[in-house]
């Protein structure tokens, strides 16, 4: 990494859950912050600059999600919601807040891991930066817009594309169904959830093994979809939601 | 029969007295009238007779003023006008001067017997809304429904000087006079009728052996017949059982207000209730998600730390140990989840959130979230080519499904293959999970439905709660779908079937992908 180690912030009030978060950080390299209330993080977040942040949403002194919009206010940081069983629409405003993406307690350290290196990799990257998106047998080529799926070409139409493409972007993060029609259809067809879930369909047919078992484009029923990018065997604790 | 024989010349002397009185009045005022005849002009005589006349017309009505009319015209001309002592008239002007005071007293003494009249009625009718005010004010005291009996009793004692009888409709639908020694069985019988609900809700029941005129009334606030009150109304002229009964329908119409004060009464009682079980669901809840959600984030975010030190890893005796405390904090969790789900669906909180959605990810992520509980099994998914979508809330069905998945596991062998089979049928979409395992028998799968109903046969051997086809159930319900069970019975597996209704997607939805 041509950076130093990362530094991230983590804002819960349970000690316990900050014990292991930070262990699993350290583990992988990263150098951790801990805040246990909102003004402190808030402080802390002002003037230590992490790299990242880590928010539980049950917090003593302000809820989670006035904390998401505050940091928003001056700062793109990538964001990370914890939070107990969370409901689809929550979880749809907080992204829509600009939270980056969510794990639902009890979650695996592998899981909050994945997603935090997504949302950094998508915070660092530069423009002179290699521009084609890999995820297991596929590779998005943003800028030729040139999609390969075990090296051979794969045709797909602009609409395909334009999913596929806004996925890649945010590859091994959700994004949410409002996010991806507003994208793809920018106008008149944008509450159309069924135009979007027949496109996912088409699009599965071409870039997945087998279209009826998923594992490139992954569903986050009620809040979106995901490019997954990370294949190794799924830990039992790795449950999305 | 006796008492109406010395009822019948008490009534008589009563209508004969005030005429007797009223001619006794008249000679009485002829004494001083004769005394003080000489100095008295003769024509001002007949004036000074109008004041008997007037008198008894107020004390006694229009009657008795006629007779003392008649009778102070007769004195008049026998006393004091010539010839004297005898009702002969010579003098034609005199004969107009007593027929002139004859029409003038009878005008006035039926002015002011109807001025008696007048006054007799408001003053009762002032006594009425007095002893119906007493009442109402009673009633507003009243807080069960035998309060409300009492006060109406007492009131019918006041009001009438006989009790009325009620009959109170019990919990089971059956009458119970309270003392039914008071009224004939036809009066009984009637009362049954109309607790019942059968026939008019008012009746009028004469009693031809006992010569009695009762009136009964159902006492009913919106929908609930509460009883029926039976009121003797005894005997009298037409107009006076006019009377009677107006006034205790003007009771009736109090009881029945009050009666829907107390209905409000029960209903605020019941909310205050419901209010209360709310507030503890959402504390347990509460507690059930933070107090117990927490502890087990953290062992289970602990466990995965460990899990991914290699350290940890390359040893087969601390991954199993580590493994062991990520199974158990998952299947903690599971328990904790449908008690969520549970609570919420008995808080009445389950209120689906429509999208459409593509029952491949529905019964995919369902498989994906239970992770390793089912990976002990082969799970072989078949989806028909043709399904539509479906709207619904997919992370309630999701959850259902999951459910379904999760009990298929528990109770088929490890290592045998659960089937899961969706296809598309005319408006339905249907989602069978069918395994390998144990079935279960015909008793079983009438109590299936149940909450908590966990088969005897496996209490012991397998863990459980028994919440899990029950939340299935009640999720797939609450989108008008169905789920049933087929078992050929014990040993042959089980086949859990749910049918998912499926709105024709829109044409340009199906047309529409590029």
């Amino acid at each position: 990494m041509s950076k130093p180690a990362n530094v991230v912030l983590l804002i819960d009030d349970e000690p316990k859950i900050r014990r292991f978060l930070r262990a699993g950080f350290e583990l992988n390299g990263f150098v951790v912050l801990e805040a246990e209330n909102a003004t402190e993080a808030l402080k802390i977040a002002t003037f230590s600059a992490p790299d990242l942040i880590v928010l539980d949403l049950a917090l003593p002194d302000l809820h989670g999600a006035e904390v998401l919009e505050r940091i928003r206010a001056w700062s793109n940081i990538p964001i990370i919601i914890l939070s107990v069983a969370a409901g689809e629409d929550d979880k749809v405003r907080l992204l829509q807040a600009g939270a980056d993406d969510y794990v639902v307690k009890p979650f695996g350290m592998a899981e909050l891991l994945a997603r935090s290196e997504a949302a950094l990799r998508r915070y660092f990257k530069s423009a002179t930066e290699n521009p084609v998106v890999v995820a297991g047998p596929l590779s998005v080529d943003l800028v030729t817009r040139t999609v390969s799926l075990n090296q051979s070409l794969v045709r797909l139409t602009r609409k395909e594309y334009r999913l596929l493409h806004v996925l890649a972007m945010h590859v091994g993060l959700v994004v949410t169904h409002d996010q991806l029609l507003k994208d793809i259809w920018s106008g008149n067809q944008r509450d159309n959830i069924q135009y979007l879930r027949i496109l996912v369909r088409k699009l599965r047919q071409k870039i997945e093994s087998d279209p009826n078992q998923p594992r490139l484009l992954i569903t986050e029923s009620g809040v979106g979809y995901r490019l997954q990018n990370r294949f190794d065997p799924v830990p039992v604790a790795d449950r999305v939601s | 029969m006796a008492a109406d024989e010395r009822r019948r010349p008490r009534a008589l002397w009563r209508t004969v007295s005030p005429l007797l009185l009223s001619v006794l009045g008249v000679a009485l005022f002829t004494v001083p009238l004769l005394a003080f005849s000489q100095s008295v002009a003769t024509s001002l005589v007949p004036i000074a007779y109008l004041i008997p006349v007037i008198f008894a017309a107020t004390r006694w009505g229009i009657w008795p003023a006629m007779v003392a009319s008649i009778a102070a015209m007769a004195a008049a001309d026998f006393f004091f006008f010539a010839p004297l002592y005898s009702f002969r008239v010579d003098d034609p002007q005199e004969a107009v001067d007593l027929l002139l005071f004859l029409i003038v007293s009878l005008v006035s003494s039926n002015l002011a017997s109807r001025l008696r009249q007048e006054t007799e009625r408001l003053r009762r009718s002032e006594k009425d809304m007095q002893a119906l005010y007493d009442f109402s004010r009673r009633l507003a005291s009243c807080f069960t429904i035998a309060d409300l009996i009492a006060a109406i009793q007492q009131h019918f004692a006041l009001a009438f000087g006989h009790p009325a009888t009620f009959f109170v409709t019990t919990s089971d639908g059956h009458i119970e006079p309270p003392d039914s020694r008071f009224a004939p069985p036809k009066v009984q019988s009637g009362a049954a009728a109309m607790n019942s609900g059968v026939g008019p809700m008012s009746r009028t029941i004469v009693d031809e052996t006992r010569s009695e005129l009762w009136l009964l009334r159902a006492i009913s606030s919106d929908d609930t017949i509460h009883g029926v009150i039976a009121v003797n109304i005894g005997p009298g002229s037409q107009q006076a059982i006019a009377t009677r009964t107006r006034r205790i329908e003007a009771i009736l119409d109090e009881t029945a207000l009050t009666l829907q004060r107390l209905d409000i009464g029960k209903a605020m009682e019941s909310a205050r209730l419901h209010l209360q079980g709310q507030l503890l669901r959402d504390a347990f809840h509460g507690t059930l998600s933070h107090e117990l959600c927490s502890p087990l984030a953290a062992i289970q975010g602990s466990a995965s730390v460990l899990d991914s030190i290699p350290a940890i890893r390359s040893d087969p005796r601390m991954r199993a140990l580590v493994d062991a405390i990520s199974d158990e904090t998952a299947q903690l969790d599971g328990y904790i989840r449908n008690l969520l789900s549970a609570t919420r669906v008995t808080a009445g909180g389950l209120s689906p959130r429509l999208e459409w959605a593509d029952p491949r990810d529905i019964v995919n992520g369902a498989a994906r979230r239970r992770g390793r509980r089912l990976d002990a099994h082969r799970i072989e998914i078949t989806f028909a080519d043709d399904l539509p979508l479906l709207h619904l809330d997919s992370g309630l069905i999701e959850e259902a499904c999951g459910q379904i998945l999760e009990n298929a596991a528990k109770y088929s062998p490890s290592g045998s293959t659960i089937s899961v089979d969706v296809r598309p049928e005319p408006e339905r979409v249907i989602i069978r999970v069918s395994d390998r395992g144990v079935g279960i028998t015909q008793d079983e799968q009438g109590k299936l439905g149940r909450r908590s109903f966990r088969g005897a046969r496996h209490q012991a051997s397998v863990p459980g709660s028994g919440l899990g086809f029950w939340i299935a159930s009640t999720f797939v319900h609450a989108h008008g779908g169905t789920i049933s069970v087929k078992s050929r019975g014990q040993g042959q597996g089980t086949a859990v079937t749910i049918a998912l209704p499926a709105a024709a997607p829109s044409p340009e939805s199906m047309a529409f992908h590029e």
